[in-house]
């Protein structure tokens, strides 16, 4: 029992011993030698809340409330005082945290306290006070808590909450997992953040296991202006990020030939996976496109025109949105977003008609123009054709005329939505009079695009004879299964136009829903 | 025939999509005005805070783009603001760092960062290096409508009347706002056009939509107001400005004031203690340890005068120079001589009849009063009807036995402001009193 006793209480004597130890000298004090910093660090039990507080003191107010801790007024605090201090603040503390599960106020009782000074800037001392609180609730059942820091409103200072779930899942937490400024030890020094005023948290929990917060957001505000558009946790996307930070810092430091050319280099890298990320619905259906029409000369074109339309698109955009802010880039591209949709879109809606006009002209028509996908690898075209030839010339100029249109649509569709991380570094260069190097980096950017776009463009083509092969082999020979299989991929290349038009519509349906969802 | 259907089909769908494509850019033309009526029309019931909303977007687009010196440079002007608003001096540092990064970008005809480094310098009370900062940003950019309001608060303080009024004229000139109406109206007030300078001021007010403006506006006039010893109408405006920006430090020392003024004592000690935790300023301490002496409680005060020191101290620590606090610190807490080279090394810096007054007033406490006499008429020449000028004049001029116009400076004072000081204007009425029976 007094084992028990001795065990429980160490664990927040360590914690305060953590806790109250600075680690950063007082000058850091965000808010200078006038603010009383605050954390609030919530950890949810499924029953009850727990909250390790610290407020650290700056030299003027430590200064202002010594009369209040020396209270015998005999110059220097002793224990005595201190811990009576400690425990009235501690107090007051809690009184201004108003926190409530299920909208029940909860009640909070101080478990420890304590109270000490240390040197600070000029000769004066700065002090810290933890305070560790606890309160029942019950949170064994969906519940959301919100939990009110009132303490010292009117006081500048840094005001941080955190919150953590034990034994039960945060579904939805307004506040992050983890302090950025550990505990008010080290403020972060940066100088395009301002200091954090945290004063709320609002927090959904559930039954379940695990830490944390899922949905935790950044307490510092959203910190990577890039990812307007680029959302997502898979390893891929998340690296993508990362890369897509250090080239943003690339394009804004000291420029020297190694550092350009990795930003080049970095640039077609990060084009190429851009293009590569899921969400890009368009880079799949111009593979599939330039498979279909079975030549590298259609790959490439559409690879030429994504990148004349990215490059020209982020150009475009970069310039509008330097000659003046009053233009919304996010909205631009949400806009820009359902225009590519609207292509795609506009795309499938030819095919379609193409595709009901041969239907009209019947099997046979469809088996020419089946033939025509092929023909142009064996080098054997026109060969067994029985209608009339320069009719059959007339229609295949037509069809590849269009073909070629829908090609630059689709292409045009996937350049059209600029990236964002071309566009922060376009932004970045001009802001340094690097203008130059931001076009190159841009272009860059669009070649890494096409690079993917081609590539897998060319897979596809290389794919395709082979499965073309194996279907008419299959055709010929004998075999029950084998020829069954090869029916089926017969059918199946058959239907391959039919299955394009409606991919086609549905990726286009799908992108500009999903902008429209975006804009409006 | 399939080329006649093909082709309207065709034109069909590009038409399509040339349609789609205008009416989207319709829409998003369209749409871009609409963003300012929704942000203007909360403003009319809650006014914004543009300051806030200036620094987030500055931070923002640094971190996008840290090469734009034009935003560095106003990222460090707005950090100054913000030093200004919430009375800490640590914000300086953070603004110099700012106005630092603007220069490493563009280290040469850098006007904005030249114009920050001069505000920085007005902030810090270097108004000789601040005028310099502001004569250079000149040179490079002669329309640069800020550089003069720098080159106006330096010449105010270093004291050339002269040549801050063409300042601020030519600040009035290139970009009549609330910056320049502020400024005109500082200039009339010092050489004494109150009425003028309440006029001013009131229009500067109309002009003015940042919550920060209308409180800056509103204690302009309520200081003007109580320098008049209109209890009322200071009061009033203090009240109005609250009522815009709660949270003002300097509309909660007006209402202190107008308390103390009013003989309200008990609610002015409450209100300059809540004040004094919120903004711990050496100004605002010694006019609470002020309060608290003439109240009869001594040793609050020297608590109060002790954390004022404390205050000063980190104020110079951060690099900040300014002898008339510490004049008036030294004085408060009885140390004359300390006082007295504060006061000699600040008037060595500038010519402001502030400093005149000071001066004169340290070299009366060192009972050095003919002196004394000759800075304390400066002080009341410069045209500034100021209470604590004819106070102190008044008081020389009877420690030198020059009775009858003594009683003239002293009476001046009362009708000025019968309340100019918790401790002062009693002195005054007490030595008419003695003038009067003898």
């Amino acid at each position: 029992m007094t084992r028990l006793v001795v065990g429980l209480a160490a664990v927040p004597a360590a914690v305060l011993a953590v806790v109250l130890i600075p680690a950063a000298p007082a000058s850091a004090h965000p808010l200078g030698n006038f603010s009383i910093n605050q954390y609030l660090g919530l950890t949810l039990y499924p029953d009850r809340v727990e909250a390790s507080a610290v407020v650290d003191i700056a030299e003027i107010p430590t200064l202002q409330d010594r009369s209040d801790v020396d209270v015998d007024a005999d110059g220097s605090a002793s224990d005595t005082e201190r811990s009576s201090y400690a425990a009235t603040t501690c107090a007051d503390l809690a009184a201004g945290v108003d926190a409530r599960a299920g909208g029940q106020r909860l009640v909070w009782t101080v478990e420890r306290s304590e109270f000490a000074s240390f040197p600070g800037t000029g000769g004066l001392e700065v002090s810290r006070l933890g305070c560790s609180l606890t309160a029942p609730a019950a949170l064994d059942a969906p519940t959301e808590v919100r939990v009110d820091n009132r303490y010292l409103a009117d006081r500048v200072g840094w005001r941080e909450m955190t919150a953590t779930g034990v034994g039960l899942r945060l579904v939805d937490s307004s506040v992050p997992s983890r302090s950025v400024s550990e505990g008010l030890r080290s403020y972060p020094e940066d100088l395009l953040s301002s200091a954090l005023d945290v004063r709320s948290a609002t927090i959904r929990v559930e039954p379940g296991a695990g830490t944390g917060a899922e949905g935790a957001k950044n307490g510092a505000g959203a910190e990577d202006g890039a990812a307007v558009l680029s959302g997502g946790s898979d390893p891929l996307s998340r690296w993508m990020a990362a890369v897509d930070r250090r080239f943003q810092d690339l394009a804004g430091g000291t420029l020297t030939p190694l550092v350009g050319l990795l930003a080049v280099l970095l640039a077609i890298l990060l084009g190429a996976g851009h293009a590569a990320l899921p969400g890009h619905g368009k880079t799949i259906l111009a593979a599939y496109l330039a498979g279909r029409r079975g030549r590298p000369r259609d790959a490439l074109a559409v690879a030429g025109t994504v990148t004349l339309t990215h490059t020209g698109g982020v150009l475009a955009l970069g310039l509008l949105l330097t000659a003046g802010t009053a233009i919304a880039g996010e909205e631009i591209l949400g806009w820009l977003g359902l225009a590519s949709g609207a292509l795609v879109l506009a795309v499938g809606v030819t095919m379609l008609a193409g595709l009901l006009r041969r239907r009209g002209r019947g099997q046979h028509d469809h088996l020419a123009g089946h033939h025509h996908a092929h023909s142009h690898d064996h080098n054997h075209d026109h060969d067994h054709h029985d209608h009339d030839h320069h009719d059959h010339h007339t229609h295949e100029q037509g069809r590849r005329r269009s073909g070629r249109l829908g090609l630059a649509g689709i292409g045009l569709a996937g350049g059209l939505v600029p990236s964002p991380s071309a566009l922060v570094v376009l932004l970045a260069a001009i802001g340094l009079g690097r203008t130059g190097f931001g076009v190159l980096l841009v272009i860059a950017y669009g070649a890494g695009m096409a690079a993917t776009l081609t590539g897998a463009g060319l897979i596809l083509l290389a794919l395709q004879p082979r499965m073309t092969r194996a279907a008419l082999a299959g055709g010929a020979g004998p075999g029950g299964l084998t020829t069954g299989l090869a029916r089926l991929t017969a059918r199946l290349h058959a239907a391959t136009p039919v299955a394009t038009t409606g991919l086609v519509l549905l990726v286009g349906a799908g992108l500009a829903t999903r902008a429209a969802a975006g804009v409006f | 025939m399939r080329r006649l259907i093909g082709t309207p089909l065709r034109i069909g769908a590009v038409a399509l999509a040339i349609a789609l494509a205008l009416v989207l850019l319709g829409g998003m033309l369209g749409r871009a005005p609409e963003a300012p009526q929704i942000a203007a029309e909360p403003a009319a019931v809650t006014p914004v805070d543009r300051l806030e909303q200036m620094i987030q977007r500055s931070q923002e687009r640094l971190r996008r783009v840290p090469g734009d010196w034009h935003t560095w440079a106003s990222l460090g002007m707005a950090y100054l603001e913000r030093a200004r608003i919430t009375a800490d001096p640590t914000y300086y540092p953070k603004a110099e760092e700012a106005v630092r990064r603007s220069l490493a970008v563009k280290p040469d005809g850098n006007t904005d960062a030249l114009v920050a480094q001069g505000a920085l310098a007005n902030a810090r009370h270097n108004f000789a290096a601040a005028r310099r900062y502001a004569l250079a940003a000149i040179k490079t950019n002669g329309y640069h409508a800020d550089a003069y309001g720098v080159l106006t608060d330096a010449e105010t303080q270093l004291g050339n009347a002269g040549a801050a009024t063409a300042a601020v004229q030519r600040l009035l000139d290139l970009r009549p706002g609330l910056s320049a109406y502020a400024r005109a109206s500082y200039d009339l007030e010092q050489r004494g056009l109150t009425d003028q300078a309440s006029d001013l001021m009131r229009r500067a007010l109309v002009a003015a939509v940042d919550r920060h403006d209308i409180a800056f506006c509103r204690n302009q006039l309520g200081d003007l107001a109580l320098s008049a010893g209109d209890l009322a109408a200071a009061d009033a405006e203090y009240a109005a400005g609250l009522a815009a920006e709660p949270s003002s430090v300097a509309l909660q020392r007006g209402r202190a004031r107008v308390a103390a003024m009013s003989g309200r004592t008990e609610e002015a000690l409450s209100a300059y203690a809540a004040l004094t935790r919120r903004a711990p300023t050496p100004s605002y301490l010694i006019e609470y340890a002020d309060l608290l002496r003439s109240a009869g409680r001594e040793a609050d005060a020297h608590s109060q005068l002790r954390l004022a020191t404390a205050a000063h101290q980190l104020f110079t620590g951060n690099g900040g120079v300014d002898g008339l606090t510490g004049a008036a610190l030294a004085e408060a807490s009885g140390q004359p001589t300390r006082a007295l080279r504060e006061a000699q090394a600040e008037w060595a810096r500038r010519k402001h009849a502030d400093v005149a007054d000071t001066l004169g007033w340290a070299l009366h406490l060192s009972n050095r009063d003919t002196e004394a006499l000759a800075y304390a008429r400066r002080a009341n020449t410069t045209g500034a009807r100021s209470a604590i000028y004819a106070y102190h004049l008044g008081m020389i001029e009877l420690a030198l036995g020059d009775r009858a116009t003594a009683r003239h400076h002293l009476t001046a004072a009362l009708q000025i402001n019968p309340h100019f000081s918790p401790l002062d204007a009693p002195a005054a009425r007490q030595a008419l009193a003695n003038l009067g029976s003898s």
